[in-house]
């Protein structure tokens, strides 16, 4: 078969046979290897630039091309779990909860695996001081951060309505 | 340092000129004496604007009033997303107004800090914190800028960077980072005037005309003065100062909650403590989103709440350094 490919490339096939040859050539993997490496031949003996013949050399080659990425990727708690917005603080300050990390022998159960119609791979999180991942849940963030930040959001008028029965009552 | 950035420098802060050019005591001076000044003019300036506020993903724009008149601090602030209210602060007394519910609530300021004023303690003690540097001059909403880098002298806050107007010394745009140099949080005017342009009348609430009938909550302003709630954090990263110790009401709590905050002059903690009701927590949680951190701990029959613009090791630290005194 080498010598078909052989006398293909150098034109010495008639019709039917260049036909055939070129069949065979396409039909296994070795017949292929066999064309790109005589064509590599060729090239070098030729004195050109030798083209890249395996899919490996070409993928690095093209890689080595590619732009490089500099743009930050998302953390990927934060694409991964989903978000439960909480609108918070009059959206002067806001706070999204973006993961839930429970400290203290956080196993996580099997229903975490799906948030948000997402899988959830629990190693890419970033421990830190041996937390794990467990499901966002209902934090109340947003009492606290609106003591902290003192930014008056419509919980804290609803605070003055519930007060108002116990103030009454005195 | 370029000696073109480090001469125009001193041209504009021309107290702290020195004789030896490339000293680095006199860069350092450089950069605190820009600190200092950046300090000032969020409370001495006059300034009115838009800016905008990204924290994570999340942005909000936010309509900001100031005016010095005399020494006294008006300050009118109207948050352009959301439901309409509006906070006007004189000094250290804040009214906010609820146009909905009909309600005027008076506080005094703790915590609260509006950009450009996000700093909240003079620039050396900030500098005890923070390695304090110039960055680059560059040109930023049509006004000279001139940066200048917060460095954090530990893990336990976030790098900052901070570009001062330098005819007046206002911070107009506010760069927070992680620890991977990725920008988390960040402030930007998105227009903005300065001094004279700025009347006392823009600062005048346009809710007070009609606020004869509403509700005024003065409860909060009663909650703002220091007590001593019984609880100390132990282990309070270096640098971080107590600022006060409160009890706050807050919805849904039959008992006022203990609130204890902390500041490097930057960053800013608040530690909450209260009854671990239903639903009790058995375990530590935490949340964050851009720079803040949110954290929570089971302590006995008490809970605690750490919430700050911090890393989430520091809020930890805090945390769980929390006793009875």
């Amino acid at each position: 078969m080498t010598q078909e490919i052989s006398s293909l490339m150098d034109g010495e096939l008639d019709h039917n046979e260049a036909g055939r040859a070129i069949r065979s050539c396409c039909a296994s993997r070795e017949a292929g290897d066999t064309w790109q490496t005589y064509h590599l031949i060729g090239d070098v003996l030729r004195g050109g630039k030798p083209h890249p013949t395996s899919t490996a050399e070409r993928v690095r080659i093209a890689l080595a091309d590619e732009p490089a990425i500099i743009a930050r990727p998302k953390r990927v708690y934060e694409t991964t779990i989903g978000r439960v917005a909480i609108a918070a603080a009059a959206s002067v300050a806001t706070i999204g909860v973006v993961g839930w990390i429970g400290t203290q022998g956080g196993q996580m159960p099997a229903s975490s695996a799906v948030v948000a119609g997402k899988a959830m791979p629990a190693p890419a999180v970033q421990p830190v001081a041996n937390t794990t991942v467990v499901p966002p849940a209902a934090l109340d963030v947003q009492d606290y951060l609106t003591a902290h930040r003192q930014v008056p959001s419509p919980e804290s008028y609803r605070a003055v309505n519930s007060r108002a029965p116990a103030a009454a009552a005195r | 340092m370029t000696l073109a950035r480090a001469s125009r420098a001193r041209r504009l802060v021309p107290v702290l000129a020195v004789g030896i050019a490339c000293s680095a005591q006199a860069a350092n001076d450089d950069a605190l004496g820009w600190l200092q000044r950046a300090v000032q003019a969020s409370r001495s300036a006059s300034y009115a604007g838009t800016f905008v506020h990204m924290n994570g993903d999340r942005l909000s724009t936010v309509r900001i009033t100031h005016v010095n008149a005399g020494g006294d601090e008006t300050e009118r602030i109207e948050p352009l997303d959301g439901p309409a209210i509006e906070i006007v602060r004189r000094n250290e007394e804040m009214f906010c107004y609820f146009p909905d519910a009909k309600t005027v609530r008076l506080d005094r300021r703790i915590t609260a800090r509006f950009f450009p004023s996000i700093l909240n303690a003079p620039a050396e003690t900030i500098a005890k914190s923070y390695d304090v540097k110039l960055g680059k001059s560059e040109r930023v909403l049509g006004y000279d800028c001139q940066w200048i880098r917060l460095d954090p002298r530990d893990d336990k806050r976030y790098p900052q960077r901070l570009c001062a107007e330098v005819n007046s010394g206002l911070v107009i745009r506010a760069k927070t980072f992680d620890d991977h140099r990725h920008v988390i949080e960040q402030y930007t005017f998105t227009d903005l005037r300065v001094g004279q342009q700025v009347a006392r009348s823009d600062v005048r609430s346009i809710f007070e005309a009609r606020v004869k009938r509403w509700t005024t909550d003065a409860q909060p302003r009663e909650e703002a003065k220091s007590v001593d709630t019984g609880w100390i954090v132990a282990d309070a990263p270096k640098g971080f100062q107590k600022v006060t110790e409160i009890k706050r009401t807050l919805p849904g709590r039959p008992q006022p909650v203990s609130q204890i905050v902390y500041t490097d002059g930057v960053a800013s903690i608040s530690v909450f403590v209260e009854p671990n009701s239903a639903p009790v927590r058995t375990s530590e949680a935490a949340t964050e989103e851009g720079t803040t951190t949110f954290f929570v701990r089971p302590m006995g029959d008490q809970v605690v709440t750490v919430l700050g613009e911090v890393p989430l090791a520091t809020a930890q630290q805090v945390g769980r350094s929390v006793s009875r005194r």
